[in-house]
């Protein structure tokens, strides 16, 4: 039981990453000086994005619901010790989702609302892909100290520092890598699609350094990320791996093979999403008085078996939906041939 | 404003804000569907305008309302992690079944509103549809989950923690069905009315005749018929809280003596340190009626519980009477609307008072809210847990409630902006010939 909702959120964070973070992803390169490509690069993600947002964005209340219901302390431990990183997401993703929605169907399409809108998305889907890396930094710091009386202790130093701030710096460059590597394959704009590829190359570099900013902070922590990856080899094998696919990936950009460039890319998440895993399994979130793994924590199994067949169910209906909707929006373009 | 009141603040704003975009987002798509529908059989482009129209519409509150649901998802737990610790496990069925719901109604909304050349037509239309059906099914989910708090089953309390839960139990308590029929057809009356009365009013003033007068018809055929069904259902919903919750029953009718032949006070003031109702019509009997359906019948007043369990007793009453005038007005409103349908003319008076009734349905939604939710205080979980000891120990709350209150306000007058400019450009396309 405890397996199969583990992998379920192992599951939706995957998909969250791969298909929301591009969203977000999109956002943040809309941040980038366009040129005269600006108003090309919108329509792209405008019409990318604009079915499947919504959609996308449901994996994360997926893993929320999945912590509420099967484990009850470690959604409250997180949402007290981290109260103020959540309350920022939500900020962000309550703006970038509404002002995302706003610029498509506003009915007067003028320049300076359309920018406003590009802007607020923009800076809402930093906002938020920086938020979420703190939040998953700071789940296995060990700093999360749930009997803290003093106001700093409790709810600030759980997040602060630079370590989360790299993690944040980390998260967000892989979402504008994805989203980058997604975009090409969007577009048959020949200007574009050098442009989208010539952000995933700056985005690869960035997504180097950031992850070493990531194992340098982390020396500034008790456990530390890097002596703890340094003691699994698993760990370290996945980031090796993870970075000899970007010479892969690279070759299959150069060929315009839009499916294996994707999935090369989708390979790395995985591969790192396995990297942290093997560091931390089975805890879900380490405190000052120790881990909180999804063993010890999980809810009796009167809750569980409910909920894993209500996963179960859903996916029977979710799954074959999802792929409708892919098959409608990314087969080709169907628009010519319906006329 | 101390932190327990800044949380009630902030999850009260929040689920006001929330319902009003829920409620169009699993109703809307209905309409929507009908306008739909009837351009797909007549073939007669104006009901397309119609659909498209409404569509862009869907589009917009559709995203505020999955954005601020996102916001509660996690507001439970930011705000009532004491309540959430317990309560997760044992409601968490109706939560795992919302978001399957939601997840469908996601993708659908998606395969609509980008799908129109897609899809074949009526494949396009189930898609539309889908977003409406599977709407509403969320809704009910989430409405069945408060219901546990007001009728908390499939547990047992030991030594404040749950034991020997049965979430099947919990999720079909004894106030589900009242309350998410209640609710499902409120949201059918207030979107009815809301978007009938637009329609309206955009009629009387002589933009686009045609298409405003049969998106008024279609619109409050739905809003008309759930008026008129509501008394009913309200009326059960109210027979339920009687014997669940009587406390909030006393509440709501200022009852503060327990009595055979309980009187209905219409109106009027409850004075809760007199312990009296001040200015109210008295109807003799009527409660018991009501509640158990005998004029002899005894019914339980505020007296039979110690003072710090009552609900606030002013505002649950008045937040209720307000809620049964308006509904009402409604169904009144509801009856003239088929009897002037039949006729097939509706006179200006009418439609000014459709106008008028515009927003109705969304003020007794909330009004009925309040009284659900007030109703149930000091408790979170009815009899188990105080709303004090649900509250998260996180100081500060009273930015927390600003920062949404901002946030919120800000978002709606956007929103409302956004369909100034839409029902402007649409209604200016249509005045010219």
């Amino acid at each position: 039981m405890i397996e199969i909702l583990v992998f379920f959120i192992a599951a939706s964070l995957l998909l969250y990453i791969l298909l929301g973070g591009s969203d977000f992803g999109a956002g943040i390169l809309e941040l980038l000086p366009g040129g005269d490509l600006r108003e090309a690069r919108k329509k792209v993600i405008n019409r990318a994005m604009g079915p499947v947002w919504e959609a996308n964005h449901m994996w994360l209340i997926l893993i929320v619901v999945i912590l509420f219901v099967g484990f009850p302390r470690i959604f409250t431990t997180l949402m007290i010790s981290l109260h103020l990183p959540f309350l920022a997401l939500l900020v962000g993703i309550v703006v970038r989702g509404t002002v995302f929605t706003f610029r498509h169907y506003d009915a007067i399409q003028e320049p300076i609302s359309q920018r406003a809108y590009t802007w607020l998305f923009g800076l809402s889907s930093l906002w938020s892909a920086l938020w979420l890396g703190i939040i998953a930094a700071s789940l296995t710091r060990g700093t999360i100290d749930p009997k803290a009386t003093d106001v700093w202790q409790a709810y600030f130093a759980p997040w602060w520092g630079f370590y989360p701030l790299s993690v944040g710096l980390f998260v967000t460059c892989i979402f504008a890598f994805l989203a980058s590597v997604f975009l090409i394959g969007e577009t048959d704009d020949e200007a574009l699609k050098k442009r989208f590829r010539r952000c995933a190359a700056g985005f690869n570099g960035s997504l180097v350094v950031s992850g070493g900013l990531v194992f340098a902070t982390s020396f500034g922590e008790k456990p530390g990320l890097f002596r703890l990856f340094l003691k699994h080899p698993p760990a370290i094998a996945a980031l090796v791996l993870a970075t000899a696919l970007f010479v892969v990936l690279w070759r299959f950009v150069s060929r315009r093979q839009v499916l294996l460039t994707r999935a090369a890319a989708s390979g790395q998440v995985v591969l790192i999403l396995c990297g942290w895993w093997v560091l931390y399994a089975p805890n879900a979130v380490i405190t000052t008085d120790g881990p909180l793994s999804f063993y010890a924590q999980a809810a009796p199994a009167a809750t569980l078996r409910p909920l894993v067949f209500a996963l179960l169910v859903g996916s029977i209906f979710i799954f074959p939906s999802l792929a409708f909707l892919l098959r409608v929006f990314k087969s080709g373009d169907r628009e010519e041939k319906m006329k | 404003m101390d932190d327990l009141t800044a949380a009630r603040a902030t999850m009260a704003f929040s689920l006001g804000f929330h319902i009003i975009f829920a409620a169009i987002g699993m109703t809307m798509p209905f309409l929507m569907s009908a306008a739909h529908y009837l351009y797909l059989k007549r073939g007669e482009t104006i009901y397309l305008e119609l659909t498209r129209m409404w569509m862009k519409g869907v589009a917009i509150l559709f995203a505020v309302g999955a954005v601020s649901g996102t916001v509660l998802s996690f507001e439970l737990g930011l705000l009532w992690p004491g309540f959430m610790a317990h309560a997760g496990p044992i409601i968490g069925m109706p939560f795992s079944w919302e978001g399957t719901a939601f997840f469908l109604e996601a993708v659908a909304i998606g395969l609509f509103l980008y799908g129109w050349k897609r899809m074949k037509p009526w494949v396009h239309w189930g898609t539309g549809l889908t977003v409406g059906i599977s709407g509403f099914v969320s809704g009910i989910f989430v409405v069945a989950a408060n219901s546990w708090m007001n009728a908390p089953q499939g547990f047992e309390w030991v030594e404040g923690a749950a034991r020997n839960v049965d979430p099947v139990a919990a999720m079909f308590n004894r106030a589900w069905l009242h309350q998410t029929a209640h609710m499902q057809l409120a949201a059918l009356q207030a979107v009815g009315f809301a978007v009938g009365g637009v329609h309206a009013l955009l009629y009387l003033r002589g933009r686009a005749k045609e298409l405003n007068l049969k998106a008024l018809r279609i619109a409050m055929v739905f809003g008309a018929a759930a008026a008129i069904a509501q008394p009913l259902v309200g009326h059960f919903a109210g027979e339920r809280v009687a014997e669940l919750q009587p406390a909030k029953l006393a509440a709501i009718e200022g009852h503060f003596e327990t009595g055979t032949h309980a009187p209905l006070t219409v109106g009027g003031i409850p004075d809760v340190e007199t312990r009296t109702m001040k200015w109210g019509v008295e109807l003799p009997g009527m409660l018991s009626v009501l509640a158990h359906r005998d004029p002899a019948a005894e019914v339980t007043g505020l007296d039979r519980f110690p003072r710090e369990d009552w609900p606030p007793v002013l505002i649950v009453h008045l937040a209720f009477q307000l809620m049964v005038a308006l509904g009402m007005l409604m169904a009144l409103l509801g009856a003239l609307f088929f009897w002037y349908r039949k006729k097939d003319r509706f006179p200006r008076w009418f439609l000014w008072s459709l106008a008028f009734a515009t927003p109705l349905g969304m003020v007794a939604i909330e009004a009925g809210w309040i009284v659900t939710e007030l109703g149930r205080q000091p408790w979170i979980i009815y009899g188990v847990m105080r709303t004090a000891d649900a509250v998260t120990p996180v100081p500060g709350m009273v930015y927390h409630f600003f920062l949404f209150l901002i946030l919120y306000l800000g978002l709606a007058a956007v929103t409302g902006w956004l369909f100034l400019r839409q029902i402007r450009i649409t209604q200016r396309k249509f005045d010219e010939p």
